[in-house]
């Protein structure tokens, strides 16, 4: 007899008159890894509110432990103990390892801590996951996987049955991926069950026992990890989104320029070893942190600090400080991170232009001719906007045009398609192909590949801070089988000729 | 001339439960804080005059006296109020539920009790029980043959099949006698899950005699529950117009070979069947209006659209499920164009026919 963690009958959830859930329907058993991959985003964040709250439902009944505790007649209330992990740390910063998992624990009744016996306590959890993270350091000064080994123990400790897993693998290298799962294997075998949730079907299918496809708020279909299933699933769905890849891998690389735009000259710094990258105008490069500690030192380098030793250049002139404009930097969820809520569209819009026109602040004819210029690209109506008005496209385009605007030789750009739902992925790629097809360089930094190989022309994996390997288009084909879209490289390079 | 004086005692019945209707829960609240509230006036004029230290003590009652009033007033007259409010709505939306009252026990009046009542008895006895015999015997009733004649006219084409030689004949015609008897002569409505997994494969052998190799149904059960699962009783024909409806709909307009499945699964109280298919799939429009007419069920009785539309088996199937076992139990859809529809049978765990709440509906 199956034990159900969790069930969801016919959920319809509407708040403030918006349908977050429409019909949805779920069941996650014990012991079971049920994989999500939401299409959009429709739905997620109700989906994360009833899980943990009892919420009054429209429609439909919740089941916890085969116990009814939320029905659309009857409204139960109260908190559910689900825990749900997402890329956006829950752990208090200032508090240590075991305090944060014993001492916030809900129903935590002492009075006075003991760090020895916390200590002695974490430490049978600590060994069965084979995990060393001593239980007197600071949050602070955790690695994200380490921080994300925290909230699963602090779940795992206050008894939660269920956890949830938000876009993990976007925040930790491949060889942690590795790791976590199985931590995750480890504990759903004593009957914990996860909802693991990733835009990518290629890694629920890998790794977990079955796979919900979730898109407007309800769950299109299931897959068993046994069924045989047509390799392009996602095709019904994310047509543009294959054919917009199909058409990337038919780019000509003629059409890249041969002139480097950004070089790096046996470079020495932090984690960083002897690195040596060359990157061609109009060529977008993959730079993968497999084990993700070479990353910090990488952006740190581009931000503020200089080389231990080595030479950076940019159109074969060397960089001096880090002020320099022919360098971008389009940081992690830039539409959070990036635009300035107090300044108008067209003042963050022209930010990073002052090197290019000196009176961009006061001459209103540079402004104006910005405006008529760009408003075909970004619409006439978004200069009259508040920033908090903006829709995510509009934010998306706004970062992006700037950076366009500065005109830099080289775009770094940190893990851009996190947090972003399909219809932004596929908006984010065009944006991209905007810089190089102007001849702009395109680096990716980011720890999971994930998206990004679609558009690169080179990926480069780093390991220990220094190159591992470089694989050039037609390589890809060898990369692991969980890479997005591969099918689609084997179909283009298979036997090692292009089709 | 019996109903009106049937009603006429449910009325005298309904005397002793009078704190149920919201209209004299009203009254009582009314008057309870009308008396209280000219008490308190009257003692508070008293005591201004006789006792003016003792002023913050009467204003703390009165406060008690204020707070409490409003505390019965959200629990048992605004909560109550509602809950039917929201229940209603979700009727007229085109939700079957079961309690128009909200799930409490508290209605608006006796009258609009009874009235209630009357709609409910109405939807299940009319509408919802027509639905439930033209599923079981939608052959007899839309063929008007008579089931005796069938069989021994079937007897006889297979007894000619046997004497010519032709096998294939004789087994097919074997396979449509025993579906028709299960189908029309089989008069219980709770059958064993074994029986309706017979059903199935007989039906499953007739239609392989149309598609030949091209349609393959796996049964899928873990061995250790395989008893247990099989000795659950459940509707006649929940399982049966399902896979027709896959058959048919699913893998017949696909080219090449379509792989069915019915895979059983048992919870401490659910009864877990899912019946898929690797066939054409339907998109997302038609599998969200699939779902919303499975979950509104009552809009299906009021309009005549779906009776000529596909998926009336399905809703059929539904709606006996959540006439006997409750709304908690049905079929929900899943399905992607390319890849196959699913469709998930949910089921309370029932081994005997005395199980059943819902006697009536067994017919």
């Amino acid at each position: 007899m199956r034990e159900e963690m969790l069930r969801m009958e016919r959920v319809t959830y509407i708040n403030q008159g918006i349908t977050g859930l429409d019909n949805f329907s779920m069941t996650i058993w014990a012991g079971e890894i049920l994989g999500l991959v939401p299409v959009n985003n429709a739905g997620m964040e109700a989906l994360f509110t009833l899980l943990k709250q009892n919420l009054p439902l429209h429609y439909g009944y919740i089941y916890y432990h085969e116990k009814l505790i939320n029905e659309w007649s009857n409204p139960k209330g109260g908190t559910n103990r689900i825990s749900i992990i997402r890329t956006q740390s829950s752990l208090a910063k200032d508090l240590t390892v075991a305090d944060n998992i014993f001492v916030l624990r809900a129903g935590f009744r002492k009075w006075f801590m003991q760090p020895e016996v916390l200590r002695r306590q974490l430490l049978p959890f600590m060994e069965e996951i084979k995990v060393d993270i001593p239980a007197d350091a600071y949050v602070d000064e955790l690695s994200v996987f380490e921080k994300f080994v925290v909230e699963l123990l602090k779940a795992v400790i206050a008894g939660n049955r269920l956890i949830v897993l938000e876009s993990i693998s976007t925040f930790v290298s491949d060889s942690e991926l590795v790791k976590l799962h199985e931590i995750l294997r480890f504990y759903a075998k004593r009957g914990i069950s996860f909802l693991y949730i990733t835009v990518h079907f290629e890694e629920t299918r890998q790794f977990c026992d079955r796979t919900a496809l979730m898109e407007d708020g309800h769950i299109l279909k299931y897959f068993d990890t046994g069924d045989s299933t047509p390799e392009n699933i996602f095709l019904p769905c994310v047509e543009d989104y294959d054919r917009w890849v199909r058409m990337q891998l038919d780019v000509s690389e003629e059409s890249k320029g041969e002139k480097a735009a950004f070089e790096i000259k046996s470079l020495y710094h932090g984690n960083l070893r002897n690195l040596n990258v060359r990157v061609n105008a109009g060529e977008c490069v993959v730079v993968q942190d497999t084990d993700n500690c070479a990353l910090r030192d990488f952006l740190s380098l581009l931000r503020e600090e200089k080389p231990r030793s080595g030479q950076i250049l940019v159109g074969g002139r060397a960089v001096k400080n880090v002020r320099d404009r022919r360098i971008a930097i389009i940081q992690e969820l830039p539409v959070e991170t990036m635009i300035f809520q107090s300044m108008s569209y067209l003042d963050n819009l022209c930010f990073n232009m002052d090197h290019r026109f000196k009176k961009v602040w006061f001459s209103k004819g540079i402004r104006k001719s910005i405006v008529s210029e760009y408003g075909a690209l970004l619409g006439e109506d978004v200069f009259y906007k508040r920033i908090g008005d903006l829709t995510t496209r509009q934010k998306y385009d706004l970062v992006y045009t700037r950076i366009l605007l500065q005109n830099p030789g080289v775009v770094f750009c940190v893990q851009p398609f996190k947090k972003a739902d399909v219809s932004i992925r596929s908006h984010i790629w065009e944006l991209l192909e905007r810089f190089l097809k102007k001849g702009i360089a395109v680096v990716i930094l980011a720890v999971n590949l994930a998206d990004s190989l679609a558009l690169a022309d080179r990926l480069i994996r780093i390991q220990d801070g220094s190159v591992q390997e470089i694989y050039n288009k037609e390589d890809f084909v060898k990369l692991p089988i969980n890479t997005p879209w591969l099918y689609l490289y084997r179909e283009k390079y298979a036997n090692g000729k292009r089709q | 001339m019996d109903e009106p004086r049937a009603e006429k005692g449910v009325i005298t019945a309904m005397r002793g439960e009078k704190y149920k209707y919201l209209s004299n829960r009203l009254l009582i609240v009314g008057a309870a804080g009308t008396i209280l509230g000219a008490g308190l006036l009257l003692l508070l004029g008293m005591a201004s005059v006789a006792l003016d230290g003792a002023l913050l003590g009467w204003v703390i009652a009165g406060g008690g006296v204020f707070a409490l009033i409003l505390w019965t007033v959200a629990v048992w007259i605004a909560r109550p109020y509602y809950r039917m409010e929201k229940s209603s709505r979700l009727f007229l939306e085109g939700y079957i539920t079961s309690n128009l009252s909200g799930g409490g026990e508290t209605y608006l009046t006796p009258a609009s009790r009874l009235m209630e009542e009357r709609l409910q008895r109405m939807m299940d006895s009319s509408e919802l029980l027509k639905l439930n015999k033209r599923q079981a015997q939608y052959l007899a009733l839309q063929n008007q043959i008579n089931p005796h004649f069938l069989y021994n006219t079937l007897e006889s084409i297979r007894s000619e099949a046997l004497i010519a030689g032709l096998t294939e004949v004789s087994d097919m015609t074997e396979a449509l006698a025993g579906f028709f008897r299960y189908t029309i002569s089989k008069v219980e409505n709770l059958v064993s899950v074994e029986e309706e997994l017979q059903n199935c494969q007989t039906y499953f052998k007739i239609q392989q005699y149309r598609f030949g190799e091209r349609v393959q149904l796996t049964i899928e059960c873990d061995s250790g529950e395989r008893e247990e699962i099989y000795h659950c009783r459940l509707p006649k024909l929940t399982m049966q117009p399902i896979l027709e409806n896959s058959i048919i709909h699913g893998t017949e307009c696909k080219v090449g070979v379509g792989h069915l499945k019915i895979r059983l699964e048992r919870t401490g109280t659910r009864l877990l069947i899912r019946i898929s298919d690797d066939g054409v799939g339907m998109d997302e429009k038609t599998l969200a209006n699939m779902n919303e007419s499975l979950q509104k069920s009552a809009r299906i009785l009021s309009s005549q659209e779906s009776e000529t539309k596909g998926g009336i088996a399905l809703i059929n199937v539904n709606n006996r499920i959540h006439l006997l076992f409750g709304e908690e139990y049905g079929l929900h859809v899943y399905s992607m164009p390319g890849v196959g529809t699913d469709v998930e049978i949910s089921l309370p765990v029932v081994t005997s026919d005395r199980e059943i709440a819902n006697k009536e509906a067994l017919g």
